[in-house]
């Protein structure tokens, strides 16, 4: 069973982590993976990091392990049961009923209720031990390939090799600690294929709806590292990745190969989206960058934003209508597929991570301040 | 205290037979005993007048509850954290944003930081070069202070400054969220860094008065000035101390007009003042030499020694009166009263004395030291008007005029008191006492409101309507901020403070607060590490969370504030703000704080309450509960026990002490009604208001149980009485009445209170006294039955 494993090496990593620390504690906290999260009538106006339909239900995560679900278009909320309390950074549902839930700590939540309540499939420990176990197959496979390599090429294969060995080296040090770096983002197709990607190029397969993982960071181009913060498909199936220094990677074959894009940015896109048009894209991030490419990322334009606030999160609505949502509260609005913005600075100024559009021309704003309900443009009811 | 008289059937209390041998020692030596008094007025009088203004915050808290002892322990630790000023600058039209706004602003500013006591390091407001705005670029972070380089007041560089206002992320701390005021922050110095000193709050309080409020407010009219903080708060208190002179004097006028109304002669009307005011030096000035200063509390004191001197005062007017209509000389009539008043004086005094030391069973210092003022103040108006004041009149003598006054009233009077004897009647007496027991019920039914603690919103010292609470209301209006805080201090070993596991203990708990009704919000290192590990990943929110990398915890941690980690890394607060100060609001929060430390405590971390004003508060109140009962039972215990040595009754005592608990229960129930507390300021009314009560109920019954004895019938009895001291019952429950009623303009609210309770209660045991108290005799005094012990005993 892979949550007996899970629960064995977690286990070892607490005893390792009270170790370092030199003194046990008397009543150690249970560590946050292991404390479900607290049922609470404030999750609604708590940090919310992401959402996405189950069907008809809106869910959304955030802060402190809460899961919130609403059959009434975010009129009223339920909170489901969750037996993590990290802070959640995205959701993604592939099925009506089929969702999965990525956060802190490495964690990855399943539900198979429409969000009502979660298993977990995952943990950084684990996510960790799968790093470096395809590292360490990559530092066999390196060595070998040194033995055999030309002479004027042994020497940029050493520092590679040097680099990998220094990175395991950390990942270790960082599993005596625990696991101590976040998922940023998931992406299922369906019930059983999906892809979660995370801090430091944290990249993970599953083919059978999270039973088992794969480490799937060596199939992508990021040798430094670098953070992936969001994974999405465009219309004509191709899926983009996007993170840290500008990065855009896609692949048009369902996850199996990835390319690198020249990407005109070199600041950090939070997330990335398809405009409904086949083939195109948007990726967004810092300092209110918008990018737009209509053919899968291989030539870019950057589309004109005057407002410098970070974008964090889109949405794209049945009707072609796309909302960009970012700090400060900026509310960015297209109807020509993305190609120009209309910008609406709410007045309360509060970071903004997601947006879904619900019934009636409206949109659901997700971030620091929890949910609000507003018209299409971010602004208030009235 | 066995009583040979009292054995042979004669009350000692009222026929003392004989010359006692202090009335010879007293009146063959007047010579003697006046200089020597006028050597102590002397010497306590000018230690009186030296006596100073004393709030100290130590005294009015509970020093023995574990809370305050944590506090206290831990007080370095926490220093600076909850001491500073913040002065909102307000314009009264338009916005901040103009030139004239931002100038004054300006100035001030420079004003503040040259004040004395001010922390400069840590002033804060628009100008200062620590308020900065920050924004993440591709490179790292970039940003600069909010007020633009090389402004000059011009229309380009207001709007720079309004761009760095809006992403300052001081919107709702340093600028109100209307964009009409904002604040100079000023973190204060317990004690001057250089001098030692400790920080002079009257002083500083009126600094901020005169160099900041009224300065700036009068050359700019478009701006008004909210000033609060703790040494505002304590700086107001302290003024509002000195404003109880004018009460006295107050007081001291209408005393003396309505004793001259009362004895329409000008000797009997200016010794006893004259005494009382002699008694009120004594008290002052012994106070001072046993190192008490003046308290917002003990100022009341002199008050009530005031009155208590008066009220026994007239005893002896009207006693001398009496004997000299009958044509005695003025040493003769003097000797006279005494002898007849110095027993049931001294006794009513004595009881006084033993109700006021009930107080000492409350473990705060201010009651504490109420209780030893007013029982010190007591014991001297023994001295002053049962020896001092008939000494004097001993050589005045009542004027004519006020012989005359007693002679001619007595006709028209005498129709009064017949008609008010009436209450001994058997017909009247059971409708009294049914309206006494609907009374009772009400009282008790209304008084299930009763509160512990403070109810009203802003600082409970001070009026609602106090410029400081009208500057709090506008602070709170206008700010993201509440002004009840309880601090946890969470306690680890040395260098320890910043550890994963104590973020996180620290995070769990503040989410059950914030989860716990009453409870706002809550800040702690947690928060600062979770919001600075954000803004270190670009301000990413999906970062919002505490690491596990110790290494990433310093670096969001470092520019914590300073309070939020002690020297040694040994202590960190966690704040938790609260909606109000009521009770109920703190119990809850701090019981649930107290069931998380029991769950959650280890050797990394322990969970110490409790800090902050609301901490202070939740140890008052849970003083101040648990010792109210305790200190009822004392009160009437010693009460009632005194009564029984004095009486030898069960009987007399129910009929003397119900009519106090009536009263007791009917205060309680005025005061959940209007919405008063039981706190540090309302618990020692119950006391004095039974003390002093009681004399009521003494000197009644004393005389009625004479009258009973002469063989008169109970109404008969009542009527003698009536006429020999009912007069002198009612004048001193006005006397004491008007010496409290004036308090409830006091403007600090705790005084007033006091005032106002202090004021039903001497006037509402009076009427007890003199309605209650007779009726209460019809059903348990049986004439017949004394009078034949009394002769079986002879």
């Amino acid at each position: 069973m892979a949550t007996w494993k899970m629960r064995e090496t977690l286990g070892a990593a607490c005893l390792g982590f009270s170790m370092a620390l030199s003194a046990p504690a008397a009543f150690a906290l249970a560590d946050i993976i292991e404390t479900p999260a607290r049922k609470t009538d404030l999750a609604p106006q708590s940090l919310l990091n992401d959402a996405d339909r189950a069907g008809e239900r809106v869910v959304a995560v955030g802060e402190r392990g809460h899961i919130i679900y609403s059959d009434d278009e975010g009129q009223t909320w339920k909170q489901a049961s969750v037996p993590v309390a990290v802070t959640l950074t995205a959701v993604d549902f592939s099925t009506d009923r089929d969702g999965w839930a990525v956060g802190h700590s490495g964690v990855i939540l399943h539900s198979s209720d429409a969000g009502a309540s979660w298993e977990l499939q995952l943990t950084g420990i684990q996510a960790a031990e799968l790093a470096i176990e395809s590292k360490e197959t990559r530092i066999g496979e390196m060595e070998v390939q040194i033995e055999e390599a030309p002479e004027d090429q042994k020497e940029d294969l050493e520092w590679a090799l040097d680099d990998l060995i220094f990175s395991v080296e950390n990942m270790k040090a960082d599993l005596k600690i625990g696991p101590v770096n976040p998922l940023l983002d998931v992406w299922f197709e369906d019930a059983e294929h999906g892809f979660a990607v995370g801090a430091y190029g944290m990249f993970l397969r599953t083919l059978d709806g999270g039973a088992s993982w794969q480490d799937w960071a060596p199939n992508l181009d990021n040798p430094s590292g670098y953070h992936l913060n969001g994974i999405a498909r465009i219309t004509g199936d191709a899926l983009v990745v996007v993170g840290e220094a500008g990065q855009i990677h896609s692949s048009v074959d369902g996850g199996e190969t990835w390319e690198l894009r020249d990407s005109p940015y070199t600041g950090s896109l939070f997330g990335v989206t398809g405009t409904g048009q086949v083939n195109e894209v948007l990726a967004f991030g810092l300092r209110g960058n918008v990018l737009r490419s209509t053919d899968i990322g291989r030539s870019w334009v950057t589309v004109a934003n005057d407002n410098g606030a970070t974008l964090n999160g889109s949405a794209v609505a049945s009707d072609g209508r796309i909302s960009l949502v970012g700090n400060g509260g900026v509310v960015l609005m297209s109807t020509d597929a993305g190609q120009t913005f209309s910008e609406h600075v709410r007045s309360d100024r509060e970071g903004i991570m997601d947006a879904v559009p619900i019934s009636g021309n409206r949109l659901l704003l997700l971030g620091e301040g929890g949910v609000k309900l507003t018209d299409a443009r971010g602004r208030n009811p009235q | 205290m066995s009583n040979p008289k009292h054995d042979k059937g004669e009350h000692y209390l009222t026929t003392p037979k004989a010359e006692p041998f202090l009335e010879r020692l007293i009146f063959n030596n007047r010579v003697v005993i006046l200089v020597a008094f006028l050597i102590l007025t002397l010497f306590l009088g000018y230690n009186a007048v030296k006596i100073q203004p004393d709030a100290s915050f130590e005294r009015m808290i509970p020093l023995e509850h574990p809370y305050i002892i944590n506090m206290l322990e831990h007080r370095d630790d926490l220093e600076n954290l909850g001491n500073f000023v913040r002065i909102a600058v307000e314009s009264r039209e338009g916005d901040i944003f103009t030139q004239e706004y931002m100038e004054t602003l300006k100035e001030i500013t420079d004003e503040v930081f040259y004040l004395n006591g001010v922390d400069r390091s840590g002033l804060k407001s628009l100008w200062t070069s620590n308020v900065r705005w920050v924004e993440v670029t591709e490179q790292g972070f970039q940003g600069g202070t909010v007020i633009p380089d090389g402004y000059d007041g011009s229309r380009e560089s207001l709007e720079a400054l309004r761009q760095n206002v809006l992403r300052s992320n001081e919107v709702g701390r340093l600028i109100s969220d209307n964009f009409r005021s904002t604040i100079v922050y000023a973190p204060l110095y317990e004690k001057n860094p250089e001098t030692g000193e400790p920080l002079d709050y009257a002083d500083f309080s009126r600094q901020l008065e005169e160099k900041i409020r009224d300065k700036y407010e009068g050359q700019n009219p478009n701006i008004d000035i909210h000033i609060v903080g703790f040494a505002k708060k304590v700086g107001d208190l302290i003024e509002g101390i000195g404003s109880i002179a004018y009460f006295a004097g107050i007081t001291i006028l209408l005393t003396t007009l309505l004793l001259f109304w009362y004895s329409r002669c000008i000797a009997g009307t200016l010794v006893p003042v004259f005494s009382s005011i002699i008694a009120v030096f004594w008290q002052l000035g012994a106070l001072r030499l046993l190192g008490y200063g003046l308290d917002p509390y003990s100022v009341l004191v002199p008050f009530l020694v005031f009155a208590i001197g008066i009220s026994h005062g007239v005893q002896v007017v009207n006693a001398m009166a009496m004997e000299a209509s009958k044509g005695f000389d003025p040493i003769t009539a003097a000797r006279l009263a005494f002898r007849a008043l110095y027993i049931p004086g001294m006794l009513a005094l004595i009881s006084d004395a033993f109700g006021f030391l009930t107080l000492l069973f409350i473990e705060i210092d201010v009651i504490k030291d109420l209780a030893v003022a007013a029982g010190l103040g007591v014991a001297i108006v023994i001295i002053t008007n049962l020896v001092l004041h008939p000494l004097i009149m001993s050589y005045i003598g009542i004027t004519a005029g006020g012989v005359r006054h007693v002679q001619n009233r007595g006709e028209k009077q005498d129709r009064k008191w017949r008609l008010l004897s009436n209450f001994a009647h058997p017909a009247v007496a059971p409708v009294s006492l049914l309206i006494a027991v609907i009374g009772l019920g009400a009282g008790l039914y209304f008084k299930q409101d009763l509160k512990v603690g403070d109810l009203d919103q802003g600082a409970p010292e001070l009026r609602a309507d106090s410029r400081y609470n009208k500057d709090n209301a506008y602070i709170i209006d206008n700010y993201s901020t509440s002004a009840d805080v309880l601090v946890v201090m969470v306690k680890t070993p040395p260098e320890m403070c910043t550890q994963y596991n104590v973020l996180r203990a620290m995070d769990k708990l503040q989410w059950e607060l914030q989860n716990t009704p009453g409870v706002q919000s809550s800040v702690s290192l947690a928060d600062v590490s979770k919001i600075v590990t954000k803004a270190l990943n670009e301000g990413n929110w999906k970062w919002f969370e505490i690491s596990r990398n110790q290494t990433i915890i310093n670096a969001s941690i470092r520019e914590a504030p300073a309070g939020l980690i002690n020297t040694n890394c040994s202590l960190t607060p966690v704040l938790v703000f609260l909606e109000d100060h009521k009770a109920e609001t703190l119990e809850t929060a701090v019981s649930a704080v107290e069931a998380f430390a029991a769950d959650n405590s280890s050797e990394e971390h322990t969970f110490l309450l409790a800090a902050g004003n609301a901490g202070v508060e939740a140890a008052t109140n849970e003083v101040i509960s648990s010792a109210k009962d305790m200190m009822l039972i004392f009160v009437y215990g010693v009460v009632s026990l005194l009564c029984f040595l004095t009486f030898r009754s069960i009987r007399a005592v129910i009929c003397i002490v119900v009519p106090l608990g009536l009263t007791s229960v009917l205060c309680e129930a005025i005061m959940a009604v209007s919405g008063i507390g039981i706190k540090v300021a309302t618990l020692p009314v119950i006391a004095l208001g039974v003390g002093i009560g009681v004399d009521y109920g003494i000197y009644i019954y004393s005389k009625l149980e004479k009258y009973l004895l002469e063989g008169k019938t109970l109404q008969e009895a009542y009527f003698e009485t009536l006429r020999s001291t009912g007069k002198a019952v009612i004048f001193t429950g006005v006397t004491l009445g008007l010496g409290v009623v004036t308090w409830i303009f006091s403007p600090i609210k705790f005084q007033a209170d006091m005032g106002f309770l202090l004021f039903f209660m001497f006037l509402w045991n009076m009427v007890g006294a003199i309605w209650l108290l007779p009726a209460l005799a019809r059903f348990l005094l049986r004439p017949d039955r004394m009078l034949a012990k009394a002769r079986a005993s002879k």
